[in-house]
């Protein structure tokens, strides 16, 4: 060791440049980091696209009928993903308008994207997904999609009946609410009201959880207990008005189904939130609806797993 | 001196040199600037989780972005490099030799990581750091989570060229005078958790590979729809991320091998139980990775097969704690930052692994498992011990680096409040998870006791934040101003060091 040498300390003036380089760097990357916000999130994957196209589409229809023009509107709630719907969101008059239409005749949807968020409409017939778009019927596609503000229009003609779907084509959307009923034809499904009798019943449930809130859900009283999950039965075209109080501690939201499996397919608007939107521990809501042609269905839970967890009762339409 | 930022030469022949010190140096400044840019995203998580519903961050996507970068920057670009740091810095004068083995493949592996961190923050993905198949696959949009993507290639390359120098450089250029079991603790670590890296990271490569031709819809191998299978990526991903745990963790072992000795003023306990604990644990950590995937429907004999091989771990990890606590045994303790921080390390360390151990048995780990008590735990080793190892190093290199001494009473509040605040935030974050809070989660519902502990653990991430406030305005200020350091024993601990003041290694 020689006891001359220097020993050189780190300065002020440098500690300030690197400081300053750093800073500028994390400047420069903030800018170009935040101006772009909605870019780097953009883009589906390209196997997205290759899985929706994998199916064969339905064809559109010769035009032999009437002439219908229905508007659309691309409606989010306020945070922007808990709610999606056309025109009025869950609850709301006008909510995904259901078009009735007959083979041949001409559909024209003027579309307008209401949201903040990216959308594009299509028809499908599938019953869900959001692959299977009749060609012609888009208007954007989820690789370019209408921005908020934009719009567009698109033509649809059915080929035979049935039930199409006229959805949102981004992936997910769909599943959010963006999704409507086009019934072609005279065909009848099972979820159609027989005419309307007038008759009206006020009816109402409560949901309740064990202590541990998961070992068994219910309606109204536990498993055993007096009350449990109780039969409802009214008449086919019966006006009913449910309502249901979340006594628990968890999430739930309600509907009518055709099986306690179909979480995601309550009828007849008769749904009271959901699972992406439920109802918070003691909050209640209602829905008001028409009962639909006759047989067993099932009030149930629409949050996955609570129906088979207990959640889930007879509602029977004579 | 050894550490020469001190030489008065333009930044930018520290920037593009290729001597070990000054590579060491860039991975030091880069792995604590992203040690505040990633801690500040933990400090947003904690805020949002403080009171149910939606609080500081806008939506639950912009929530899964922040906290698959929070944890991507903490892994790959804090503790990964500032072990790389350390290693830089002290591995060549350890073993005796002019510089790392292959000095320009050196300046190219730090290089890699710049860019790698521009795209894993510039995108921004928001599929976890785990990169959750199918999620990644189908619904996390791009270009963001592509450019995670080709950000972690980029990382992994770094790693292992880095590791490749290390194993290259204590093998065979150390001093032909000095024999394998002569080369110090701390490089006996870096040379353990370089070859774990170099049989762990081509697995995860493949895996990362497969990623993205499955996002480009070329093969399925991921994809349910396209009959692929989730799980495989599970193995493959952990076939790579349980032994790189013991990857961070050793080289943190190390640097308290390298310290603790030193401040208890006593030579280490037993160095070849050391250099054992350490070859043991990098062999043992390649027969636990499953242990993530318990409840993924896997055999019985599986899950007995891979507890008894994450339960081996335990031996090796209780030697080093025994050969610390040997080692103070009757030493002069002189318990300065650096200290205090390697001793909070070893309580903590034996703490997470108390938990770990709780976890490995696979019938307590199915009421665990995805909840809270996970986060803890993870969250108990990385910060609780590695990130304590590390810190307590830095400060223990700061005047050799800088010829300045940091200030001692900063140092110690900054032990203090952040030993506190992780206590505080990991050992609750363990309760709320057997309270079953699920991880990952941006709103949980109004249920009294996981709001007081999720408000318990939220202060204490503040508090860990204002210490780590202190931190950075210790180090600038006393890299600007502090008091000149006695480079041949700025601690004043007598003895003799590794690294004299003359041996330094030239410039080349």
């Amino acid at each position: 060791m020689s006891e001359t040498e220097t020993v050189y300390l780190t300065s002020s003036a440098r500690v300030g440049k690197m400081m300053i380089i750093m800073l500028g760097i994390c400047i420069v990357g903030g800018v170009i980091f935040f101006s772009m916000w909605d870019y780097w999130i953009c883009c589906p994957a390209p196997v997205v696209e290759m899985m929706s196209g994998a199916k064969d589409a339905a064809e559109q229809g010769v035009a032999t009928g009437k002439t219908i023009t229905q508007d659309l509107k691309f409606v989010e709630s306020a945070d922007g993903f808990s709610d999606l719907a056309f025109n009025a969101l869950t609850g709301e008059p006008g909510h995904n308008p259901t078009i009735n239409a007959n083979v041949g005749d001409k559909i024209i949807f003027n579309v307008e994207n209401g949201g903040k968020g990216f959308h594009a409409l299509g028809v499908t017939s599938d019953e869900e997904g959001f692959g299977g778009i009749i060609s012609g019927s888009d208007v954007a596609s989820a690789a370019s999609p209408l921005k908020a503000g934009q719009t567009g229009s698109s033509e649809f003609i059915p080929a035979k009946e049935g039930t199409y779907y006229y959805i949102c084509t981004v992936p997910g959307h769909r599943d959010l609410g963006m999704v409507g009923e086009i019934i072609v034809g005279e065909s009848t499904g099972p979820a159609e009201a027989a005419a309307p009798t007038g008759v009206s019943h006020d009816l109402s449930v409560n949901f309740v959880e064990s202590e541990d809130g998961f070992s068994d859900l219910a309606f109204n009283a536990l498993t055993g207990e007096e009350g449990h999950n109780p039969d409802f039965v009214v008449n086919s075209g019966d006006e009913i008005t449910f309502t249901a109080t979340n006594a628990g501690k968890g999430f739930h939201a309600f509907g009518v189904a055709a099986s306690p499996d179909d979480f995601n397919k309550p009828l007849w608007g008769s749904e009271i939130a959901s699972s992406s939107a439920p109802l918070k521990a003691g909050e209640s809501g209602s829905s008001t609806f028409t009962a639909g042609a006759p047989g067993t269905y099932y009030y149930i839970c629409t949050v996955p797993g609570h129906a088979s967890l207990g959640m889930q009762g007879s509602f029977i339409v004579e | 001196m050894v550490l020469e930022l001190q030489k008065p030469r333009p930044i930018w022949q520290i920037m593009f040199s290729t001597h070990h010190t000054d590579v060491g140096l860039l991975y030091l400044i880069l792995s604590i600037a992203f040690l505040f840019m990633g801690g500040t995203l933990a400090l947003l998580i904690r805020a949002e989780l403080f009171f149910p519903g939606a609080q500081v961050i806008a939506d639950s996507m912009t929530f899964n972005r922040i906290f698959t970068v929070h944890g991507t920057t903490l892994i790959f670009l804090f503790l990964l490099p500032s072990a790389s740091a350390v290693g830089n810095y002290f591995v060549p004068i350890m073993v005796r030799y002019k510089d790392m083995a292959y000095p320009k493949l050196n300046a190219i592996a730090f290089w890699m990581i710049p860019p790698a961190a521009v795209l894993v923050w510039l995108g921004f993905a928001d599929f976890t750091w785990y990169a959750t198949p199918p999620y990644s696959i189908i619904s996390s949009p791009g270009p963001a989570a592509d450019m995670w993507i080709f950000g972690l290639k980029i990382l992994g390359i770094s790693s292992v060229l880095g590791a490749i120098n290390f194993v290259v450089t204590i093998l065979k250029c150390k001093h032909p005078d000095m024999s394998i079991g002569q080369v110090p603790l701390l490089a006996w670590a870096f040379l353990s958790s370089s070859l774990i890296v170099i049989v762990a990271i081509p697995t995860f490569a493949a895996a990362l590979l497969m990623l993205l031709t499955d996002r480009l819809g070329v093969s399925g191998f991921f994809n349910p729809a396209m009959g692929g299978d989730p799980i495989a990526y599970a193995h493959l991903f952990w076939f790579t991320f349980h032994p790189e745990v013991y990857v961070l963790v050793i080289p943190a072992i190390g640097m308290m091998y390298e310290i603790i000795p030193r401040f208890s003023r006593k030579p280490i306990y037993s160095k070849s139980s050391g250099i054992f604990a350490f070859v043991l644990l990098s062999v043992v950590s390649f027969s636990s990775w499953a242990h993530h995937m318990y409840a993924t429907g896997m055999s019985f004999t599986e899950k007995t097969v891979f507890m008894l091989g994450t339960l081996a771990a335990v031996p090796a990890s209780g030697m080093h704690v025994f050969n610390f606590v040997a080692t103070m045994w009757n030493g002069r303790i002189k318990f300065l930052t650096p200290m205090m921080w390697s001793i909070g390390g070893i309580a903590l360390f034996f703490s997470a692994g108390a938990g770990g151990v709780a976890n490995a048995a696979m019938p307590l780990d199915f009421t665990t498992h995805d909840t809270y008590w996970v986060v803890g735990h993870f969250h108990l080793f990385v910060m609780g011990t590695i990130a304590f190892g590390t810190i307590g190093f830095i400060y223990y290199m700061f005047p050799y680096v800088t010829g300045r001494m940091y200030n001692e009473t900063a140092g110690k509040v900054h032990f203090i409040l952040s030993f506190i605040g992780t206590i505080l935030v990991f050992f609750t974050q363990h309760v709320l998870g057997l309270y079953g809070m699920p991880r990952r989660v941006f709103d949980y519902p109004e249920i009294p006791e996981w709001i007081i502990m999720n408000q318990i653990a939220s202060v204490g991430a503040m508090i860990i934040g204002v210490s780590m406030l202190i931190f950075l305005i210790n180090l600038i200020h006393s890299a600007a101003k502090g008091k000149p350091a006695d480079i041949h024993d700025p601690f004043g601990l007598g003895g003799k060091y590794y690294y004299p003041f003359e041996s330094k290694n030239p410039h080349h």
